[in-house]
């Protein structure tokens, strides 16, 4: 379907962008795993960028702890969960698209229903344990999973496109557990969801080299940007089973 | 022979760099892994969640060859 006049103003600046495809973005279906300080900003972008459907999930509400990187919420925000705010700012921020929200855990039996129709998962997570959750299902139902992570200075982002590429459980055969406040500088979180939202759109038009079977480590403090092969492990625990 | 690790974030301070913010020359034996090599330094391997040369992912058996840097990357966890 053609581009209405509301859309074609709207997109303007970015249709002329040499092998642009508004119609793949309009008709795509993304899920963010959260939305705090990674999933706030890559699903900002991602509905500026047109993209049809995003479905969001947390069952967070708002700390104050938040605010010094989760750009979606306010002091206003305090209080409340994290997925009304964040769907309210989204659908402002673009009327022209779908926002579905959930307010519910991400676990091993909500996760098929979260993600359906998804042509790629987004993490906007703050744990290892659940982005494991993420990466299983990705495994399962070969669903590109847009992984991203930050920790004090440091941030990395890598798209993991099983049965193609490697999956999170190649790269870190098992979960580790860092202390129970982890560090964030502010911007850490901005510029990793910004890469990821990055990823999602040239991913979802087939546009360009993606970071697929790669992951880019960036140290904020001495602006270093490491881009590394994740290769396939014939013993990971997770993609190297037969699947389904 | 000589090898170079190079820790990111929150290692940073546990490898105790000496040839700029966070690079450790270390003389080892040739054909010792990256785990031997980290018990030698006194390092826990679990500390690291991956690590990589020129490039690579490569895991905590990697043996490296002389001269080669060896990036060792914490857990990376948080949004």
């Amino acid at each position: 379907m053609a581009l209405n006049d509301k859309e074609k103003e709207r997109y303007r600046r970015q249709l002329n962008v040499p092998l642009w495809n508004q119609d793949k973005l309009r008709s795509a279906s993304v899920f963010v795993a959260g939305v705090g300080g990674l999933g706030g900003t890559s699903s900002l972008y991602l509905a500026l960028a047109g993209i049809g459907r995003i479905r969001v999930a947390d069952r967070d509400r708002v700390d104050p702890s938040n605010l010094n990187r989760q750009v979606l919420f306010t002091e206003e925000s305090l209080g409340r969960l994290k997925v009304e705010e964040a769907g309210r700012r989204l659908r402002e921020a673009n009327p022209l698209i779908s926002v579905e929200t959930f307010a519910e855990v991400i676990d091993r039996t909500s996760i098929g229903r979260l993600a359906k129709g998804s042509a790629l998962i987004v993490d906007g997570l703050d744990n290892v344990q659940t982005r494991f959750i993420l990466n299983e299902h990705s495994v399962k139902e070969s669903i590109p999973y847009l992984y991203g992570a930050v920790h004090g200075w440091q941030g990395m982002v890598g798209l993991f496109n099983p049965p193609h590429t490697a999956c999170l459980a190649c790269l870190l055969p098992q979960a580790q557990t860092p202390g129970p406040e982890i560090p964030v500088f502010g911007c850490l979180p901005g510029t990793i969801g910004l890469l990821q939202a990055t990823e999602a759109v040239k991913f979802l038009m087939g546009v360009g080299r993606t970071l697929e079977g790669r992951l880019l480590i960036y140290d904020s403090r001495d602006l270093t940007f490491d881009l590394v092969e994740v290769a396939k492990n014939a013993a990971c625990p997770v993609c190297s089973r037969p699947q389904k | 022979m000589v090898v170079f690790f190079r820790a990111g974030s929150e290692l940073r301070h546990r490898l105790k760099p000496d040839v700029d913010d966070y690079t450790r020359r270390v003389e080892t034996t040739p054909g010792k892994s990256v785990r031997e090599i980290l018990k030698d330094l006194g390092l826990d391997p679990a500390l690291i969640a991956f690590l990589y040369v020129e490039g690579k992912v490569r895991t905590l058996d990697y043996v490296p060859a002389e001269g080669q840097s060896i990036t060792l990357q914490p857990p990376v966890s948080g949004g």
